[in-house]
């Protein structure tokens, strides 16, 4: 049994930016054949803005569009002329999955909703991605993945104590659409094997992040508040941080001791034994109430050393330590390395570049990413030949009238 | 009951916290049913709230509350060989079994892949760890904190970040074993559909540091395509894109794309100021920053938070107010979307609860039960697996149930 899980599926993907393509990214990895339409008259963002392959720029070239469109096919195609909609339409019936993120009601505008694409394709699969879901008073909302975080709370309840709410570093709301979008088709797959039915997916970026939330949210419902923004502080376990370490100023590794014998192996390590006998850190509560000392005490340790030393004495001592890593840590990392985990596939125009690759195993269908983001309009002919079965001199033709830009 | 996505499968699933209990919960509001296996003392998400009043509580925890409803609870001592023998009965009638003990553990728990997967071919299991099953640091401990600094997220956290003297900062919550459980769930119903087509189970290990290196946005690529070290030090490259006072509270705005900043400065009355050179793109207005800053910030301080979100969204600029939770509970698109859901607990009583995730066409997602008070289905789940009542009071007697 060698096969990959979704072998055989073939799914239509108009998304762009970050939020759809990481949702069809899963089922690439899983095997199944995504063909994303491109157009140049308008290119996905994620083509054009940096990092590029050594800083020179180009719709190939960029990182953003290589990392999430590993695996992927592009047909290049213009959706503007009805002849670029006419053959969606018949890539579409063709097809078992359909995935887009434009705004809420584009694609029926299009004349590529649901209702039309079911006469098309009975048991359908369409996942409709957008900021604030299909219905309800703000639909049409602009909901872009960093504006998501604050929308949904998360930025009011993140940040360090005193300084006020925080960004949260990346862009959340997206790439958590695209996995729960994937969720959504997997388990419509699972419908539509059993029942024969296909199904159309509502997913709102911000009902996304929502669901994620229950720490805050089961607060307010039980008790009308809010907990404090206090860092990275826990409020049921101590030590819980951050602390910095020996080398440049961005060194940290971090620490959490969720038992009390985390915590005197911890004293031991630090070569102060006296510490697990001392009243001020005595249980978690006592530990809570002289945090501030705790920390201090702990990073005067952690500062005179280097954050794998730290972590690999502590992770002997059966205490949970990891440095906090960097883009560059990552990507060179050892463990990541011998699990398969960091992708290079050779690319015509970037070579051989490391990605972030498939966060899973699988013992019976290993999945793996097959190839190397496309260029744009990579597989423009083969799609149209291979699949909807045209002609050379079609395509010729459909070239020449400028549909397949 | 009406039929639902995934009606008709059944799942096991065993251990702590959130990551495993997060994609069956997923697998179970969409359907599936799913026994939930806890150890004696319970799944220690017990003792993490919120509680009321901030009062420990087994059955009134807020976050074993949401994560377990739709399934049915059982109590089973995986140290006991009695225990493992049951569990093993569970897992022969289960497509799927998902659990987050750590991988140096699972086999000697009853969780031996090769032992259950040869009593039932057709048997998925999923292994969720932080560091994956194989590699120099699979016997790493760790936990949420660990997770979001070693998969790389908080050391770009918060974003643009004043405060080079603080350390990388993890979201709230409890976000990475999310992204775990979503991730898990994604894998194991793809390796369903194969199984649909094929009978094969087969295990997957699934690794939260590397769902989190796989959701860093840009952050790979900055190296390795251009051999940048990224940090959350440092500035936006495009603006506007930040936070703002406003009379009663703060909103977040962001301008990607030039048409929107345009739309904006005509919001703003067309100040003077915007004309100048250095605002004219979306890099040199990041650029510019400390210069801009000061005349959004004195622009939205005479706003009230409602009605600039709505003044600036109907003209198609990404405003968003950043909300407490109280302003989410209160938000009229989420009511008439009817998001949050209530359901009544027989111990914590009725609550409203975050609801769906996704809406489908149809077979869609519902609260049917509750989460289950310790052990509440014992006697239905292993009555349905052959027990008498007689030995399912031997075996409690015995310090296995």
């Amino acid at each position: 049994m060698s096969r990959l899980p979704l072998a055989g599926i073939r799914v239509t993907d108009f998304t762009w930016a970050w939020a759809g393509p990481y949702c069809t990214l899963q089922m690439a990895h899983m095997g199944a054949e995504v063909i994303r339409i491109e157009s140049q008259k308008r290119p996905c963002v994620s083509r054009l803005i940096p990092s590029f392959a050594d800083e020179v720029p180009g719709p190939n070239r960029a990182g953003y569009f290589n990392q999430y469109s590993q695996g992927k096919k592009s047909l290049q195609l213009d959706l503007g002329r009805p002849e670029g909609i006419e053959i969606a339409k018949q890539l579409i019936a063709k097809s078992d999955i359909v995935v887009q993120n434009f705004s809420a009601g584009a694609i029926d505008r299009m004349g590529l909703g649901y209702e039309t694409l079911k006469q098309l394709k009975p048991d359908l699969i369409m996942v409709s991605i957008c900021g604030y879901g299909q219905t309800g008073p703000e639909r049409q909302y602009m909901g872009y993945g960093p504006a998501s975080v604050p929308l949904a709370g998360i930025s009011s309840l993140t940040g360090y104590r005193d300084v006020g709410p925080a960004e949260i570093g990346i862009s959340y709301g997206d790439p958590n659409a695209g996995i729960f979008g994937a969720f959504a088709a997997m388990a419509a797959l699972a419908y539509r094997q059993r029942t024969g039915k296909g199904v159309h997916i509502d997913l709102a970026l911000w009902e996304a992040l929502l669901v994620l939330m229950p720490e805050g949210l089961m607060d307010y419902a039980m008790n009308q508040s809010q907990p404090e923004r206090d860092g990275n502080r826990d409020h049921w376990m101590a030590p819980h941080g951050c602390f910095k370490c020996q080398g440049d100023a961005d060194k940290w590794v971090t620490i959490a001791c969720g038992s009390e014998a985390e915590w005197q192996a911890l004293c031991q390590v630090m070569g102060k034994p006296e510490l697990a006998t001392d009243k001020r850190f005595a249980n978690v509560t006592a530990r809570k109430a002289n945090e501030d000392t705790l920390e201090a005490l702990i990073s005067e340790w952690t500062q005179a050393r280097d954050r794998w030393e730290v972590t690999e004495l502590l992770q002997k001592a059966g205490v949970s330590a990891f440095p906090s890593m960097s883009n560059k840590d990552l990507a060179t990392n050892p463990h990541l390395q011998s699990r398969g985990y960091l992708v290079q596939k050779e690319h015509p125009e970037v070579g051989k570049r490391i990605h972030a690759g498939i966060p899973w195993q699988m013992s019976g269908t290993p999945c793996e990413v097959r190839a190397a983001a496309p260029l744009r309009g990579q597989h423009t002919d083969d799609v149209l030949r291979d699949i909807l079965g045209l002609s050379e001199e079609a395509v010729q033709k459909l070239h020449e009238e400028q549909v397949l830009v | 009951m009406a039929d639902q996505l995934l009606s008709g499968i059944i799942v096991v699933e065993c251990g702590n916290l959130v990551s495993a209990s997060y994609a069956g919960k997923l697998l179970a509001d969409f359907g599936a049913e799913v026994i939930k296996v806890e150890e004696l003392s319970g799944d220690s998400a017990r003792k993490s709230g919120p509680f009321p009043g901030d009062t420990p509580h087994p059955e009134k925890s807020g976050l074993f509350l949401y994560l377990n409803t739709n399934k049915r609870g059982v109590t089973l001592n995986l140290h006991a060989p009695k225990g493992q023998a049951l569990l093993q009965s569970l897992c022969a009638r289960a497509d799927i079994v998902l659990h987050n003990y750590h991988p140096t553990e699972m086999a000697s728990l009853g969780l031996d892949f090769a032992r259950l997967n040869h009593a039932n071919p057709g048997l998925i299991m999923t292994t969720l760890s932080y560091f994956g099953c194989t590699g120099p640091y699979s016997h790493y401990k760790a936990n949420e904190l660990i997770a979001s600094n070693a998969g790389g997220w908080a050391f770009i956290s918060p974003g643009a970040s004043d405060y080079p003297e603080l350390p990388p900062l993890k979201a709230f919550g409890h976000q990475a074993d999310f992204q775990g459980g979503v991730h898990a769930a994604v894998a194991t119903l793809g390796a369903y559909y194969h199984k649909c087509l094929t009978g094969e189970g087969q295990h997957i290990d699934v690794s939260i540091q590397e769902c989190i290196a796989a959701i860093l946005e840009m952050n790979f690529m900055h190296y390795t395509y251009a051999g940048k070290e990224t940090s959350r030090l440092g500035r936006r490259s495009i603006y506007p894109w930040c936070m703002l006072d406003c009379q009663d509270g703060k909103i977040f705005v962001v301008n990607v794309e030039e048409d929107q900043w345009r739309r904006m400065v005509e919001l703003m009355g067309n100040p003077e100021w915007a004309t100048l050179e250095i605002f004219q793109d979306r890099v040199s207005r990041g650029l510019n920053y400390d210069a801009l800053f000061p005349f959004l910030q004195e622009w939205a301080a005479e706003w009230k938070v409602a009605d600039l979100y709505k003044a600036g969204q109907e003209r198609r600029i990404c405003f968003a107010p950043v909300n407490t939770m109280a302003d989410l509970f209160a938000s009229a698109h989420l009511k008439s979307r009817e998001f949050f859901q209530q359901i009544s607990h027989q111990v914590a009583g009725t609550l409203m609860y975050p609801g769906a995730p996704f809406k489908p066409s149809e077979g869609g997602w519902a609260l049917h039960r509750p989460a289950p008070t310790l052990g509440q289905h014992n006697a239905e789940v292993y009555g349905g697996i052959g027990l008498s009542a007689a030995e399912i009071e031997e075996l409690k007697g015995q310090g296995v149930l």
